[in-house]
């Protein structure tokens, strides 16, 4: 068995801990050993995936932090005055909670605090053994390696592939690519369209290997070409074996 | 209904069910699971289910003709795909696609053993079913 992306974590669940985990790229909140909310610049937070559809208008999602925020019940309050149904918020937190998650317990360098006692005004919705996040967690990033073994996609600007292929792709995919302007990372595409950004990862690499979208190519030097210039390779040719050596080493080393 | 696992829990009363769960097709996410597994475990039958569910969702084939939002109310018409029947040897698989108002990808998955159950049963029970989650 692989040891565990938070051994803090472990420890913490294990003592039925209630605080706050942060970590590099996010932070897992915890009730009684039990993550019940996360969040990570990375992901869209439950604002925005229940405000970009119109399915909750911004100004109501600020009167219920206002209103029920202080008292950590926002996301009763939701249900209670009726805006979004109690299998709906379950759904959009689940998902928002598990992406955040999976950003927050990427490896990284930086220390890891974990403050006691406190608690996320969101409130409770539907809180996930810290065990099953840490697993889903290690599948995700075996899901992504497993579609398309380039990494670096996940934080570049992307943008449609020039060559047309005569592959047809689904409304949602269509919606996605419409986006890829080349500007905007997939994080910015899956904020732009209030899905998880974990989501929007997978359906990136996953249309990267129908050579659909691409990373950004660079404009074309307007000086002379050289003969280095002709043998550096552009990142999206970079080696997967060397990059997975490179993550396991960097891995083993935490 | 008040969420995830009241649902679930009704989906157990269906005639014959052996389990059931909701899953996220895009990233394989089982977001709760009740009884038995199909597969392995309920992890691994999450992500299997969803890679099937996911395919049906975006292979030409399989979209309706007709637009997806009726032109003369301008509201939506459901799911282009609303269920997905796998008929096994020992047992039936229900698949239905939950619409929700925000962007998501998420099924219900029924799992029924073929002597117990009742496929056209079931299936009523779990749109309907589907149908609530979101309506509370």
């Amino acid at each position: 068995m692989r040891t565990a992306v938070s051994p803090m974590l472990v420890r913490l669940a294990d003592e039925r801990a209630t605080g706050v985990l942060v970590r590099d790229h996010g932070a897992l909140y915890l009730a009684d050993g039990q993550i019940v909310h996360a969040e990570s610049p990375a992901a869209p937070g439950l604002d925005v995936l229940l405000t970009a559809s119109g399915r909750l208008r911004p100004e109501h999602w600020a009167d219920a932090v206002a209103q029920a925020g202080a008292r950590n019940e926002v996301a009763r309050f939701l249900v209670d005055s009726g805006q979004v149904a109690g299998g709906e918020l379950e759904i959009c937190h689940l998902g928002a909670l598990f992406d955040a998650a999976f950003f927050a317990l990427a490896p990284g360098s930086g220390p890891t605090r974990f403050r006691y006692g406190v608690a996320h005004w969101i409130g409770a919705v539907r809180p996930v053994p810290a065990q099953v996040v840490e697993r889903e967690a290690r599948r995700r990033g075996r899901l992504l390696d497993s579609l398309w073994p380039y990494p670096e996609m996940d934080t570049a600007p992307v943008e449609r592939s020039p060559h047309t292929t005569e592959l047809t792709v689904s409304p949602r995919q269509q919606a996605l690519l419409n986006l890829a302007d080349g500007v905007r990372t997939p994080a910015a595409i899956a904020r732009k369209l209030g899905r998880p950004a974990f989501n929007t990862l997978i359906e990136v690499r996953r249309l990267a290997a129908a050579g659909l979208i691409q990373i950004r190519a660079e404009p074309a030097e307007p000086t002379e070409p050289t003969a280095i210039s002709e043998i550096a390779e552009p990142p999206a040719m970079l080696d997967s074996a060397l990059l997975r050596r490179l993550r396991d080493a960097l891995e083993a080393s935490l | 209904m008040p969420g995830i696992d009241e649902c679930l829990l009704e989906a157990m009363l269906v005639p014959g069910a052996r389990g059931a769960a909701v899953v996220d097709w895009i990233s394989g996410l089982a977001l709760g699971s009740v009884g038995e597994p199909s597969g392995s475990d309920h992890e691994a039958t999450a992500a299997e289910t969803a890679e099937l569910a996911r395919m049906a969702t975006e292979y030409g084939a399989f979209a309706p003709e007709e637009p997806a939002v009726d032109d003369d109310s301008g509201k939506a018409k459901g799911p282009p795909v609303e269920d997905l029947i796998v008929t096994t040897r020992t047992g039936y698989h229900v698949v239905r696609f939950v619409e929700t108002t925000f962007d998501s990808s998420v099924f219900l998955h029924l799992w029924l053993d073929r002597e117990l159950g009742n496929l056209a049963l079931a299936r009523l029970r779990l749109s309907d079913l589907a149908e609530r989650l979101v309506l509370g």
